[in-house]
């Protein structure tokens, strides 16, 4: 809605020349003052000797030592809207706003530079050289966190960069505030009426309002709707007239959290009584929403005497893979099995799965895994539910939200002589859980040996060499291992909510990077490092976001898993190639990366991070991991290109 | 190229999964068969990488679908290694039983193949005994050690 405070862009270009017309005056009265002081040669701002640059006048000496205030100026407008939508922001808590500059969000970003106090926190702004970028970097970020960060996105051209990165973070239920601008007068290329519409069959929500108020409304609705189950990328275009507006004494609506509804009282006084009167009850922990859900979910389970199974060595937001009650027990024999977000025998608590949102297919895309008829999968991930066991008792309704209550009847119906029962059976699973890791961590170990001095090396002793560098770090696995061999699942002790943030989501490409600074943007503040195992063909679609990790001072540690090629490609190339009876010579045709090798040091380098490598000799591997470790410990992005064999 | 990767990588867990199920390799010997070698390893050295075998087993046999360590039945002696580069190729091509491609004579001749079984041949562990790499031993004992939240 155009008001009449708005600047629109034929006015704000007017004001421009208006204002370089001063600045020029400006420049030539300072001239004409250099001039009247009687500088002579030799002095600032005497005229320069032939051939050489002339020296600054004072008054440049001040500006650029920053000495110089900026003169006092009158806002053309006082409290503009994007000054009320970045106050949203901060209401709700958004860290950060990644974005790559584009002009249709001008207001709105000089608003998330300038206004608060202290400006530029809380939100900050984040540098990013590509939409797809941004809006990774918010998938990492909130598969860390379990809340989302804001990707801000630049017109038409900026929703369709950004598109693939949506569809992933959609395809991996991860809750991401996107933000669009639209500039209705300027580029009409850039701009178009339902800007959302290209994105909409991928996002779960979106909305275009007309007024500033509904702006910020819509906000806050993006932000529920974000984070309610099924939680995703939700879209809010904002006109850039809305953002320049003036606000007047417009109030920002109250903001009411979504209240998310977990299983009815009868259904949980029913699971709490199956889980307490169990003699071995057990518990599947699959993802769950946010930390806290973790929180509850160890809490059930320690009340209970529940041995556990986790998702944590797959991705975030599960059961702590070390704790003394997960692992199969000492009693594999269960009569209870309760479910969270995960199959379970007697009852499996499952939140809405993206089948809930195919009304907007409006396209009628049809996603694998999602649409009907499609199967599903048991992730978070794929299509929501998971096949439940034929005896199982599917409960819909979001497994996180649930806990609290089951907890409570759960509480009530433990009776001192059940609470000695739970101790008891507490104390044998934790010594059998312990023996079970003890020997399984043994087994790994010996099959780790395989190539252990091969070079070019190997995947496994990337991250053997790493673990003991890591162990007492707090620390977050953010790429995904599928590419290079996982071996972290064995070796590792996956205790935390963000300690792995697992596969891409749709298996797109262009993702571990990007993801890895989101999910360093979350460890920045909370003391984490962050380790990105990089697959070379997967850096290559955006590097630049190793950029956004020096610029903003990351503790992202990347080694690169370079095996020059898209390996997975070039297998499956071969395999064509041997199925026709054609030979697997020119398989590595479209498939490497050779002729030339890409050098990721360098490549770091010039984007300003400290780096070392091609690492080919696995004796050299240890220190450099260390020294990376050190880096990142100390706040400092690190790559290091390794040399590795294919998988 | 951005698709392909792309719609390529989404089925690789269930690539994966069906080719681990259709290849999966019977448990060998860990000893390394003795028969009669007659191929070039320097040769068969360049066809391994020439021919992406190194994709799957890994530049030392030590990685991946390993040899080393585990030494199929198929590897026993040159007659049985060009028997089941061949075996399948004019049988099943297009549903093979194992993800290891097919390779008729006209896309790798005996001798080739040879070559390429000497330069398998070469493969051997180099790995240091367990209690000599710090990392692993480390991993070892972490096992150990009390559940911190």
């Amino acid at each position: 809605m155009k008001t009449n405070n708005s600047v629109n862009r034929r006015g704000f270009l007017k004001g421009a020349a208006a204002s370089a017309a001063a600045g020029a005056a400006a420049l030539v009265t300072n001239a004409e003052i250099s001039e009247a002081q009687g500088t002579g040669a030799g002095q600032p701002g005497a005229a320069p000797a032939a051939g050489s640059a002339p020296a600054p006048v004072p008054e440049q000496v001040a500006r650029d030592s920053g000495n110089v205030t900026p003169p006092a100026t009158v806002r053309a407008v006082m409290r503009p809207g994007s000054d009320l939508m970045t106050q949203v922001l901060k209401d709700l808590g958004v860290e950060y706003v990644a974005a790559n500059p584009g002009s249709s969000f001008e207001g709105l970003q000089e608003s998330l530079i300038n206004y608060g106090n202290p400006p530029n926190t809380v939100p900050e702004f984040i540098t990013a050289l590509h939409e797809e970028s941004a809006v990774t970097m918010a998938h990492g970020y909130g598969k860390a966190e379990g809340k989302p960060m804001c990707a801000l996105l630049h017109g038409t051209i900026g929703v369709q960069h950004a598109a693939m990165s949506i569809y992933q973070a959609y395809y991996d239920k991860t809750p991401v505030l996107l933000l669009a601008g639209r500039d209705d007068g300027f580029i009409a290329a850039h701009t178009a009426r339902d800007m959302a519409g290209m994105v909409r069959s991928f996002t779960k929500w979106d909305a275009q309002p007309k007024t500033l108020e509904e702006s910020l409304l819509a906000i806050q609705r993006a932000y529920s709707e974000a984070i309610t189950p099924p939680t995703a990328p939700t879209l809010v275009v904002l006109d850039i007239e809305l953002q320049k507006e003036e606000a007047k004494g417009l109030r920002i609506p109250p903001y009411k959290a979504p209240q998310i509804s977990g299983v009815d009282p009868t259904r949980a006084k029913e699971i709490a009584k199956g889980l307490v009167d169990a003699q071995n009850p057990r518990m599947a922990v699959g993802r769950l929403r946010t930390p806290q859900g973790v929180k509850w979910s160890v809490e059930l389970a320690e009340l209970v005497g529940a041995s556990t199974s986790t998702t944590a060595t797959n991705g975030p937001m599960s059961f702590p893979q070390r704790h003394p009650l997960c692992g199969p027990g000492a009693n594999t024999t269960y009569d209870y099995t309760l479910g969270l977000e995960a199959a379970a025998a007697q009852a499996s608590i499952m939140g809405p799965g993206l089948t809930t949102l195919l009304s907007r297919d409006t396209t009628n895309i049809g996603f694998g895994g999602i649409a009907p008829g499609e199967g599903g999968s048991n992730n978070r991930g794929g299509g929501g539910r998971g096949n439940a066991p034929a005896n199982a008792t599917p409960v819909q309704a979001d497994a996180e939200a649930s806990l609290p209550a089951i907890i409570e009847e759960a509480r009530r119906l433990i009776t001192a002589d059940k609470r000695r029962t739970i101790q008891d059976r507490i104390a044998k699973h934790t010594e059998a859980n312990q023996q079970a890791r003890i020997q399984a961590i043994t087994q790994a170990v010996q099959s780790k040996r395989a190539g252990w001095d091969a070079s070019p090396i190997s995947t496994a002793r990337i991250y053997a060499e790493l673990w003991p560098l890591i162990m007492n770090e707090d620390w977050c696995l953010s790429s995904p291992s599928n590419f290079s061999g996982g071996h972290h699942v064995q070796l590792w002790d996956h205790n935390k909510h963000y300690s792995y943030l697992g596969g891409q989501g749709a298996g797109g490409m262009g993702y571990g990077a990007p993801a890895s600074v989101g999910a360093a943007l979350a460890a920045k503040s909370r003391g984490r490092i962050v380790v990105n195992v990089q697959t070379d063909g997967d850096l290559n679609y955006a590097p630049g976001v190793l950029w956004t990790a020096v610029h903003h001072q990351l503790p992202m540690l990347t080694v690169m898993h370079n095996n020059r090629a898209w390996h997975q490609e070039l297998m499956f190339v071969a395999y064509m190639a041997g199925v026709r009876g054609r030979g697997t010579d020119r398989g590595h045709i479209g498939t490497t990366l050779r002729d030339p090798y890409i050098d990721y040091a360098k490549m770091a380098a010039g984007y300003g991070m400290a780096s070392e490598g091609p690492i080919t000799e696995p004796t050299k591997l240890a220190a450099a991991l260390k020294r990376g470790v050190d880096a990142v410990k100390r706040g400092q992005p690190y790559l290091i290109d390794v040399i590795t064999q294919p998988r | 190229m951005f698709v392909a990767v792309a719609v390529a990588a989404m089925i690789i867990p269930i690539a994966a999964a069906g080719r681990a199920q259709r290849g999966a390799a019977p448990a060998g010997n860990a000893t390394p068969p003795t028969s009669p070698v007659t191929g070039s390893a320097a040769a068969g050295k360049q066809l391994y990488f020439g021919y992406t075998c190194y994709g799957c087993h890994g530049y030392n046999g030590e990685t991946g679908r390993a040899f080393v360590g585990n030494w199929s039945s198929n590897l026993a002696s040159e007659e049985n290694f060009i028997r089941f580069l061949r075996g399948r190729a004019n049988v099943a091509p297009a549903t093979p039983s194992t993800s290891m491609p097919n390779f008729a004579e006209s896309t790798m001749t005996d001798k080739q193949a040879k070559d390429i079984y000497a330069y398998i041949r070469t493969f051997k562990s180099n790995a240091p005994e367990l209690k000599d790499i710090p990392a692993l031993n480390a991993i070892i004992n972490s096992a150990s050690r009390p559940y911190k939240p």
